[in-house]
């Protein structure tokens, strides 16, 4: 019946990511299903992971640890959202490598701000489970127009980071993601507040992936995606303590 | 002073996830109609939905009477 439901709900998706990774799910056996304990232990593996490899990052301070951490971070979540079934390898290469990345990262700034990187694990972590509050108790909703909106902004602002990526080649870029002005702190703060929301997102698809009994291998796609919110969190977290520390 | 609070927050907090994570959500969160169906794209769902729309308002609702013309 749970494993008819998810053939129901997911099967005759449209979206290339779900849809053929659903219908291959029919064969699965009833005891190696989803569910949230699981999903809950995985993220903390990949938690763990990823302090692992910030510890060492931070201890043995090196450019090319940082640059092939996020590059090879970033080629391996890419992957991972199209071959989600082998989230059980590149998740944790995933967590383990961002570490080194954000380790590196969290030094440097740590130099020119003490204390900043403890600030911002402490509010990344107290987003996480105030947000986690507000959605198991049900007082955010996240409906079609939410995911719509969350996935628009999100987008929006995945374009304009592309575009002042670009245009640093040319020795340009948009000045206001950068600045510690009015308006550079408040852009800041709506893209905080835009990966906050994607949180409940992610929520929401572990929460209906455990109801509806996926597959084992999409409890590490769950735990995976809300590690890749949390890195962009705590980024964007560590960006916005940078830009009031510097005024 | 720092390192005290925003450490404190943070192991807190990951305290309240692993345990507040593994429990089911509400049923206010859960028994509803306009749940997100992730199988779909939300582009796709919009468009459709307002396609439905559109043809459902031409639907007149009612209980048809045989007219007599006596």
């Amino acid at each position: 019946m749970a494993r008819h439901a998810a053939l129901e709900t997911f099967g005759r998706s449209g979206n290339p990511v779900f849809g053929d990774k659903f219908n291959q799910s029919q064969g699965f056996v009833g005891s190696e299903r989803m569910t949230l304990d699981g999903t809950v232990n995985k993220t903390g593996v990949l938690l763990g992971l990823c302090f692992f490899g910030a510890i060492i990052s931070w201890n043995i301070p090196n450019p090319l640890l940082m640059a092939g951490g996020a590059l090879i971070g970033f080629a391996l979540a890419m992957y991972t959202s199209f071959v989600p079934r082998n989230a059980g390898i590149t998740a944790p290469i995933y967590a383990f490598l961002k570490g080194l990345f954000l380790g590196g990262i969290s030094l440097v700034l740590e130099m020119q701000y003490p204390g900043i990187a403890i600030q911002a694990v402490g509010l990344t972590f107290g987003t996480l489970a105030s947000l986690l509050f507000f959605y198991k108790s049900g007082l955010i909703k996240p409906t079609e127009n939410y995911r719509l909106m969350i996935f628009s902004a999100t987008f929006g602002i995945m374009i304009l980071y592309l575009v002042n990526f670009v245009m640093n080649f040319f020795g340009a870029g948009i000045g206001f993601i950068h600045s510690n002005g009015i308006f550079g702190i408040g852009f800041s703060l709506f893209v905080v507040g835009v990966a906050a929301l994607n949180l409940v997102l992610d929520f929401d698809f572990i929460e209906q992936g455990a109801e509806n009994s996926l597959p084992k291998y999409m409890e590490w796609y769950g735990a995976f995606s809300l590690m890749v919110t949390l890195i962009w969190l705590y980024l964007e977290i560590l960006r916005l303590l940078a830009k009031l520390r510097s005024r | 002073m720092n390192s005290i609070i925003f450490g404190l927050l943070a192991a807190i907090s990951l305290f309240i996830f692993f345990n507040l994570g593994k429990v089911k959500a509400s049923s206010k969160q859960t028994n509803r109609d306009d749940r997100i169906n992730w199988g779909a794209s939300p582009w796709t769902k919009k468009n459709s939905s307002s396609k439905r729309d559109a043809s459902s308002g031409r639907i007149i609702e009612g209980e048809a009477e045989e007219v007599n013309k006596d």
